[in-house]
């Protein structure tokens, strides 16, 4: 009777954890979107709005990082709840380094409006790069909702388009400033926000892979598809 | 109970007894007083295997009741009192089937008519796991019913607002929530039902969102495209009351400059009144038969006029007449002219060509400007949108030609297509119908 009551006990704690660290994800996507808006249109409440959540995320992944310690701490858990808790642990680094990239990208683009943007004619703009990073992040996340290794497979392949998407960019704002030095400074603010953008991926790219982990016990870290090693089961 | 029913009972029963009552009168008749009583117990013990045969089938139907369900024909004849037995048992069976099938029905028409539903509807159990949700619902969070069924809804739909919403539970007003790609806007509201249960309802209020935009928008817009020429006019005014010597030179050019001000500023109130009343008239107020031909020739010379000699403006055209409100077809013309010739750099060529389309006919402008970025088409025809805007406003156009051009072409059944590309030039197309067409000399 005891023992039942302490199982689904532990059960609500798992699941909340998990509801956390999602909620965590929901901020910082929140903080995402929100720098990317206030990039484009340089409405500047919105950008400030990034830095605001800053507080509350850094919050969080206090508390979750706590909640898990006391688990491990109090129920020992096994095997795949192990697997969840420490996949937890480690997401919410990732999911804090991204709100910390958002609100650089925020910043970056806080001033460049204020100093007012230099048209690059002809630019492609990192549009492209950005939504490739939030549909990761997001993919990433609703693949931790639900287990779902395979769709966490599709997000670790994606981070190779965001790479190349990067290098692209890379390449075209270095024809700007060779070809016109007054472009320099813009095109500079670019590159760290495009360079932003693409560790927001290698970071949905984390979450992805700790989403396999947690579902078949594989770490698939480090390895390109050839050599896995097997973790704790 | 039922006499019929009580006969169909007991009769059978009574009948048996009496079988088995006369046969053992007859053998303690015949055989003695010992055989009598064997014979009474044996008929009895065979009434008992008798009867007990048919519970047994009973149990047995009985304990089958998936298959039995399917086949209540499966169920025994049946002789004597079990006949009514069974019979009921049928009876019953199949008031239970059809039952069930009208529920299943109801339950199915019920799923069908809430898929039809334009709004969403999720309803979630106690922990606030999805249990069953609409199509629209499935769209409008981008969940998957048989994927996501037993999934908490917070982990799912992130936005932080919706969070706060579920867990402040207090729901007398709807919740506004953007998706984090900006693409639709939902009007969200959780509804408490059966004590633990809740359901959430979604609304797409996009459109509405973006009417609301584009109206706030306008007001701004016209406000600030209004109040530009009036500072200007009114610093220049200032001057010259504090300075009343200004030599009459400098006079002279302030003056030209105030009326071209004003000048604006009224082209700016006509294009205003003409978009007003070409929305509120649905159809051209006056057709008449236009000679196409005489009409852009017309056109290209106030174009050249326009350019003063800075572009080649070539003019391609052949005999037709078109049927419509003349004044507004040739401002059609003339803004998709006087457009190139103000974003065309000097030097360029500006090709103003009337000729037969699979639809009719198209009158195009082709000029050999900068171009534009192809973000910027699908929004070239709202009002006062400008693709750069801190040069546009210096090349005297008022910002609402475009408009004025769609909703004139709307009007006469046909529609602007505009194609272009980067450095290489920009191409307006405005295709007519071959209803309005009358080629000359064709009959």
């Amino acid at each position: 009777m005891v023992k039942e009551h302490l199982s689904t006990q532990y059960d609500a704690d798992l699941e909340e954890i998990r509801t956390r660290m999602l909620q965590m994800g929901g901020l910082v996507e929140e903080q995402v979107s929100n720098a990317l808006a206030g990039y484009a249109d340089g409405n500047s409440p919105t950008l400030d709005r990034v830095k605001a959540t800053e507080e509350r995320v850094n919050q969080l992944e206090i508390e979750l990082d706590d909640r898990c310690t006391h688990l491990i701490a109090r129920r020992q858990p096994a095997a795949g709840d192990l697997r969840l808790v420490m996949a937890v642990v480690k997401s919410i680094t990732d999911l804090e380094r991204i709100g910390d990239e958002a609100a650089k990208i925020a910043r970056i683009a806080k001033q460049m409006h204020e100093r007012g943007i230099v048209h690059l004619s002809g630019f492609s703009d990192v549009r492209v790069a950005a939504n490739l990073a939030s549909s990761m992040l997001k993919g990433a996340l609703d693949a931790f909702a639900r287990m779902d290794a395979e769709a966490a497979q599709q997000i670790v392949m994606q981070d190779k388009h965001i790479d190349s998407e990067f290098r692209s960019l890379l390449r075209e704002l270095i024809t700007f400033m060779m070809e016109d030095p007054r472009t320099i400074s813009t095109a500079l603010d670019i590159v760290w926000i495009a360079k932003a953008l693409e560790r927001v991926g290698d970071h949905a790219k984390n979450i992805a892979e700790y989403v396999i982990y947690v579902s078949s016990g594989t770490d698939v870290r480090h390895s390109q598809g050839q050599s896995e090693s097997t973790a704790l089961g | 109970m039922h006499p019929i029913h009580l006969s169909r009972f007991w009769y059978p029963v009574a009948f048996r007894f009496a079988v088995i009552g006369f046969c053992a009168a007859m053998a303690e008749y015949i055989f003695g007083t010992p055989w009598g009583y064997l014979i009474a117990l044996a008929g009895l013990l065979l009434l008992i295997a008798f009867h007990l045969f048919y519970l047994r089938r009973v149990e047995t139907w009985l304990q089958r009741p998936d298959e039995g369900a399917e086949h209540p024909e499966d169920l025994p004849e049946g002789y004597g009192a079990w006949e009514t037995v069974f019979s009921a048992l049928r009876r019953a069976r199949r008031r239970e089937d059809k039952r069930r099938d009208l529920v299943a029905e109801t339950l199915n028409r019920f799923i069908e008519a809430s898929s039809a539903l334009p709004d969403g509807i999720i309803i979630l159990d106690q922990g606030d796991r999805i249990e069953w949700c609409n199509p629209s619902a499935c769209r409008h969070f981008g969940i998957d019913l048989a994927r996501d069924q037993g999934y908490l809804i917070a982990n799912l739909v992130r936005q932080p607002p919706f969070t706060e919403y579920l867990v402040r539970a207090d729901f007398r007003e709807p919740l506004v929530l953007t998706d984090p790609t900006g693409k639709i806007t939902l009007s969200v509201q959780m509804l408490p039902f059966q004590e633990t249960r809740r359901i959430v309802l979604s609304r797409d209020i996009t459109p509405f969102v973006k009417v609301e935009t584009m109206r706030r928008d306008f007001i701004a817009n016209v406000s600030h495209e209004l109040r530009t020429p009036l500072t200007v006019v009114g610093g220049f005014l200032e001057q010259l009351i504090d300075q009343p010597h200004v030599p009459a030179e400098q006079r002279q050019r302030i003056e030209n400059m105030m009326l071209d001000q004003t000048g604006r500023m009224q082209r700016l109130i006509e294009d205003l009144l003409t978009l007003s009343k070409l929305e509120t008239q649905a159809s051209p107020a006056r057709e008449e038969e236009i000679p196409v031909q005489s009409l852009l020739e017309t056109v290209a010379s106030e174009t050249r006029a326009l350019s003063g000699g800075r572009h080649t403006i070539l003019l391609d055209t052949f005999p037709v007449t078109l049927r419509g409100a003349s004044d507004e077809l040739r401002s059609v013309f003339s803004n998709l002219a006087s457009n190139a010739v103000r974003y065309t750099p000097g030097g360029g060529t500006i090709r103003i060509t009337f000729s037969p389309h699979p639809e009719g006919a198209q009158y195009s402008v082709a000029d050999t400007g900068p171009g534009i970025a192809p973000e910027h088409l699908p929004r070239l025809t709202e009002r006062f949108y400008r693709v750069d805007k801190s040069r546009s406003r210096e090349t005297g156009g008022t910002g609402l030609g475009l408009a004025i051009v769609k909703h004139v072409l709307a009007r006469h059944g046909g529609r602007l297509e505009i194609e272009s590309e980067m450095g290489q030039g920009s191409t307006f197309r405005a295709i007519l119908p071959a209803a309005r067409l009358t080629v000359q000399g064709s009959h």
